[in-house]
């Protein structure tokens, strides 16, 4: 009875995904397609579990420097906001600047670091904390100023210090931004480790993806975007759960 | 207050104009290597008649992908949107296709649309799927603001569902829709860019790899510079746009 | 009761500037002596600037003109010295933390190691036992009330501020929220203000009613409120209270109206 309804419930949510996927195989089979132009995606099933481990090291490896270059942009973006909230000037310097760069492609400017910094893994983690110090820096500096309503009548009533203010009030009011920001800044750190892996042919999923895909070997290029989404997906399924627990915790 | 203001005004602009003259001191004393141009360097190498036409093709083709996907993104998100609200059934699995396809990076994508289409049709596709995705999220959350209140009066005076979405639901939406037309400019050219990385034919994502790869440097920079500014400016306009609708709306 | 004024307002003014350059005067000529032990109520209708006295006395806000004082001193070295108790109409609980921690607050920030037994005794006093582990959200607008005034006396304040303590609550839960606030002051007899736009509500729990005229502000009447204490709802019945309320009532109608 449980596995029926289990069954209708994941009909209800994957029935347009599973339409598409099955859609492909039927398409790739009746028109018979040459596997090296797409093959379906049984073909690449198969390849994927006659050598599963193969994938794992490069695909470890994005994940680990995706985190490692979130982490960093992280710490780099929430302590420039939390600067930037301490000093009127250096807030007044910095909020355009953060505005300007939330609204231009800065994946753009991943040539740019590559030449700068040469060719290397520790180029890939500065990429991603890159792209990921924006939103902190935008969304952390946000949620400093969002603090709940009548608390900071209350700090000064109670004559909390400055530092008890920023201890107790400040820092704790901007934690549900900083987890927003990480939910929805994770998938796009590992977007950025694999994209940055492929243009500079550093190790990882990126670059098994531009080694497959110059070798014509389709199901194996096909098999890695496979691996990377699920990689996105996972990293952005960790985040959503460190998101909820921490505001069940914290609001 | 308008003190206040013109005060964070001036401020803005000397944090910009130092940024500018970071860019400039850097580059001319090459702090960070030969590989960061001083600005004037750019920009003089952007303005050199010669270069016009290589710009201009690039840019064209771009700018033209940007259009396409924005347009085409734009419309998709809102009609899957209001395909969901309608039509309450479909809604959890359109829900979960949109996020799949989110989560797909595009570089896995770009390859099976050069296969399923062609490689001068990607860049805008991968552009319409990012775009499509923010103002798909953007809208059905936005649909769904109605307040109860509200959604009890039109029910008393015995609307029908089609009219409750065009006088209620839709207007409630319109807020979050131009907040999505302001956030989906950026994805609208990182979508294209991408896209070019991709096989390409013309079009400044192109000219921005082979530059890397062949160490023209003015010419990398310059070519991520007028991306930049075109979609500064673009986003510029859209959140000019998002602040009327608000304060309409309010 | 000593004869030194617990809380005095000394002729005091209060002018905002509005955004467009034009000034809004708040509050005009306010005398206002408060002895140790009273409780006052400011009554008024909305928009007369009895907040804005409030937050005079708690140092929120400067005076344009004339002073305040708190026994002798400025308002703002008794909120250095952690001495001024306050709650607000929004309960400015914090989220993030339970009801135990939001209670214990005001003793970190005076620095002081936390009373566990005197956080404890509070939040029975104010009805919430078995809520200490309870967050915010979790519980209902007249409870995280009670819990925000079991907050504003946990540090045994000189003086305790309320500005609207019950007035996004409904009128039964109000109700109820003033028989045991009297009962709790009457444990502790703190020198009170209380700010609020219900004539029950005042007349219930002060030793002295004061009344405030909309824009700008002032005093236009000021009642002992004579009943014994502690006082029982059924003080309420009392022809005598029924006499108040319509002079305070007939008070706060504007100017021009009938009476």
């Amino acid at each position: 009875m449980t596995a029926v309804v289990s069954i209708s419930n994941l009909l209800r949510r994957y029935w347009a995904v599973a339409l598409i996927v099955v859609g492909w195989q039927i398409w790739v089979s009746a028109a018979g397609l040459s596997s090296i132009v797409l093959p379906g995606p049984l073909a690449v099933a198969t390849d994927f579990a006659g050598d599963p481990l193969s994938y794992a090291g490069p695909a470890g490896l994005t994940f680990l420097v995706a985190i490692a270059g979130l982490l960093l942009g992280f710490l780099l973006g929430a302590g420039l906001a939390i600067l930037s909230w301490s000093s009127r000037i250096l807030n007044g310097l910095l909020t355009p600047l953060g505005l300007i760069f939330t609204s231009i492609p800065v994946v753009t400017l991943i040539p740019i670091i590559a030449r700068l910094l040469g060719y290397d893994v520790r180029t890939v983690v500065a990429i991603v904390s890159l792209i990921c110090f924006f939103p902190a820096f935008v969304y952390v500096g946000a949620g400093l100023r969002a603090l709940p309503p009548g608390s900071d009548d209350l700090f000064r009533v109670f004559g909390g210090s400055q530092l008890q203010r920023f201890v107790r009030l400040v820092l704790p009011s901007a934690v549900p931004n900083l987890m927003l920001a990480f939910r929805l800044t994770a998938p796009e750190a590992v977007l950025a480790a694999v994209v940055a892996e492929f243009l500079m042919g550093t190790d990882g999923l990126g670059y098994l993806f531009r080694k497959a895909a110059g070798e014509f070997d389709t199901e194996r290029a096909l098999a890695t975007s496979l691996i990377a989404t699920i990689t996105s997906v996972a990293c952005f399924g960790l985040a959503l759960a460190a998101e909820r627990r921490v505001l069940r915790r914290w609001t | 207050m308008t003190s206040a203001r013109s005060q964070s005004f001036v401020l803005g602009l000397i944090g910009v104009s130092l940024f500018l003259i970071a860019w400039e001191v850097i580059g001319t004393y090459r702090l960070a290597g030969l590989t960061w141009p001083p600005l004037s360097t750019v920009l003089a190498f952007l303005t050199t008649p010669a270069k016009l036409p290589l710009f201009g093709r690039a840019a064209a083709a771009s700018f033209t992908s940007v259009a396409i996907g924005y347009l085409c993104g734009a419309c998709g998100g809102l009609i899957l949107a209001l395909a969901s609200h309608l039509i309450a059934p479909v809604r959890p699995g359109l829900d979960r296709l949109v996020a799949v396809i989110h989560a797909i990076p595009s570089i896995a994508l770009a390859p099976l649309l050069i296969v399923l289409a062609s490689a001068d049709a990607t860049p805008p596709i991968i552009s319409g799927l990012g775009v499509g995705y923010i103002f798909y999220v953007a809208a059905t959350s936005g649909l769904a603001t109605a307040s109860a209140t509200h959604r009890d009066l039109f029910a008393v005076l015995g609307a029908s569902r089609f009219s409750v979405t065009l006088r209620l639901d839709l207007p409630s939406a319109l807020p979050a829709i131009a907040s999505a037309m302001k956030l989906s400019v950026p994805i609208a050219f990182i979508g294209a860019i991408i896209g070019e990385w991709f096989g390409a034919s013309r079009g400044l994502g192109l000219l921005i790899v082979s530059a890397m790869q062949n160490f023209q440097i003015p010419l990398l920079w310059s070519a991520v510079l007028i991306t930049a500014v075109a979609s500064l400016a673009m986003f510029a306009l859209f959140s000019l746009t998002e602040r009327l609708v608000q304060e309409r709306m309010r | 009761m000593s004869d030194k004024p617990a809380i005095r307002i000394d002729r005091v003014s209060k002018t905002f500037r509005l955004g467009d350059g034009n000034e809004l005067s708040a509050l005009v000529d306010i005398d206002l002596t408060i002895a140790p032990g009273e409780f006052v109520a400011l009554l008024g209708p909305s928009g007369c600037g009895k907040s804005t006295i409030l937050r005079l006395v708690a140092a929120l806000e400067g005076a344009t003109a004339g002073r305040v004082t708190i026994e002798g001193k400025a308002p703002a070295d008794l909120c250095q010295s952690h001495r001024l108790g306050v709650a607000f109409q929004d309960h400015a609980l914090l989220p993030w933390l339970d009801i135990e921690a939001n209670v214990a607050l005001p003793f970190h920030l005076a620095g002081r190691s936390v009373d566990k037994a005197q956080v404890k005794d509070l939040i029975s006093l104010v009805g919430l036992a078995g809520f200490e582990k309870a967050r915010p959200k979790q519980l209902s607008g007249g409870m995280r009330q009670r819990a925000s005034i079991a907050r504003a006396l946990v540090l045994e304040p000189e003086v305790l501020l309320l500005d609207e303590p019950f007035g996004a609550l409904d009128a039964v839960t109000r109700r109820q929220m003033n028989v045991e606030l009297q009962r709790i002051w009457s444990r502790h007899s703190i020198t009170t203000l209380l700010v609020t736009h219900s004539v029950d509500e005042a007349l219930f729990l002060a030793d002295r009613v004061v009344v405030m005229s909309g824009r700008p502000g002032r005093i236009i009447l000021d009642l002992p409120a004579p009943f014994a204490r502690p006082r029982a709802p059924s003080v309420m019945r009392d022809p005598a209270f029924h006499d108040m309320v319509d002079r305070l009532t007939e008070a706060l109608e504007p100017e021009g109206a009938h009476a």
